[in-house]
């Protein structure tokens, strides 16, 4: 039999243990226990409180004047709230204020975001043309050595490289109308001068003989041509190169 | 009066002092009863009781609203209480024994050997009662006293304390272990 521990009694005599009945049976069955908690019961019940002295009716009073003269009155409300008012003026400017700065930058955003995103288009517009260029260049530039090593070696030059000059003639006709465009009097001289070569190569009624070659590069300068187009070509690349650099998002 | 009193806390926080008057006057004796029942001194209780209402007045912008001042002020007044008996514990000059020592019975016992039989062993048991609930700590004092003279419940206990309902329990059983040390003597000589 497990007896009970004084904790367990001191719950018991406050009936605050959770297994009452529990406790009140093993209190009937168990002698020792049933004596332990007699004496603890009678030990408690004879500690009483002393009697409490009496006050007056006008204690409460008494206590009152023996205060009343340390106590600082609160601020009134109404005080308070006049005392609030310019800190509320205040945090509302400050709240206007920051709403018209908002505004303010969104405009400014929108003004200045409206004509970047319409010119997207023209960027890539320009980035077509670089490439197209670019491309064009290359291709005359293999063309115009093709004629130098002709003229060096005192070859024939097939009909393919006629017909490649044909093509060009048109890729360069194409070119020089973009060019025009975009305002850039070097690259406009020296395509029509380019042009005036693919001319003179691609309308030759035969295969161009070893006589025709060196007289078209006297006559056209096509030594001092492709010069012009390789420094040409490296200016188109670098500013291709800047055009896809830019990135796609950008708007300023 | 739950309700007449929050309008008298408004008053006194928009600025009238004086309507702090009748929250003093209604709950003074109340407040006075416990102070005395923990100090068991009316010089003592009577301090604790002004000492309540100024804790109380200053700090009733931290009332709240749904909250009984009854119950706010009895708990500002137990801690009042409980500082006056931190202070008199440190400035007791005379040890009192844990046990009960012959030798020192009257320092002990005040009127030991006044009166009958009967009468003197009740004198014996409130002045050993007495020594035996200064032996114990503050908090055990006041968990004690609450659970046993105010039949206050270990949650109520807990909260007028600021501890654990637990820790009220331990407090309750600790004061009352020491009070069966102390005064089981006095049962066997009966």
């Amino acid at each position: 039999m497990k007896h009970l521990t004084e904790e367990e009694m001191i719950e018991h005599y406050y009936s605050e243990d959770f297994r009452k009945a529990d406790a009140q049976l093993h209190l009937q069955a168990c002698k020792q226990c049933s004596q332990a908690y007699a004496e603890l019961g009678k030990l408690l019940g004879s500690i009483r409180s002393p009697e409490t002295p009496a006050r007056g009716s006008d204690y409460g009073e008494q206590v009152w004047r023996s205060i009343q003269g340390s106590l600082r009155p609160y601020e009134s409300k109404r005080k308070n709230s006049f005392f609030h008012w310019p800190q509320l003026a205040y945090a509302a400017a400050c709240l206007l204020f920051l709403a018209g700065a908002f505004l303010a930058g969104r405009m400014w955003e929108y003004a200045h975001t409206k004509p970047s995103l319409a010119s997207a288009p023209q960027q890539a517009k320009e980035r077509v043309v670089l490439f197209v260029l670019n491309n064009h260049l290359d291709r005359s530039e293999r063309l115009l050595v093709q004629l130098n090593h002709a003229v060096a070696e005192g070859d024939k030059v097939d009909f393919r490289l006629q017909g490649e000059a044909r093509q060009l003639l048109t890729d360069n006709r194409l070119c020089r109308q973009s060019v025009d465009r975009s305002d850039d009097p070097l690259l406009a001289a020296a395509l029509d001068h380019l042009e005036r070569v693919l001319l003179e190569v691609a309308n030759s009624p035969e295969e161009l003989s070893g006589a025709d070659i060196p007289r078209i590069d006297q006559e056209m300068n096509t030594q001092g041509l492709l010069f012009q187009i390789r420094v040409l070509r490296t200016k188109v690349s670098e500013q291709k190169l800047n055009a896809q650099a830019t990135p796609k998002g950008a708007t300023i | 009066m739950g309700n007449d009193d929050y309008a008298l806390i408004r008053s006194v926080l928009a600025g009238d002092k004086d309507a702090y008057g009748p929250l003093v006057a209604r709950h003074s004796q109340s407040v006075f009863r416990v102070a005395f029942r923990i100090t068991e001194d009316e010089a003592d209780a009577d301090e604790v009781v002004q000492e309540a209402f100024l804790r109380g007045y200053r700090n009733l912008k931290g009332f709240d609203a749904r909250s009984n001042f009854r119950t706010w002020i009895y708990r500002i007044a137990m801690n009042c209480a409980l500082d006056v008996l931190n202070k008199r514990k440190n400035q007791t000059g005379v040890p009192i024994a844990e046990e009960y020592d012959d030798a020192q019975a009257a320092i002990q016992l005040a009127d030991r050997a006044a009166g009958p039989d009967r009468l003197l062993l009740s004198q014996e048991i409130q002045a050993r009662r007495h020594a035996a609930m200064e032996k114990l700590t503050p908090t055990e004092r006041v968990a004690f006293l609450l659970r046993h003279m105010e039949d206050r419940s270990t949650e109520e206990i807990a909260t007028a304390l600021g501890i654990a309902p637990n820790s009220a329990k331990q407090a309750v059983f600790r004061a009352v272990h020491k009070l069966r040390q102390s005064l089981a003597p006095l049962w066997a000589k009966s």
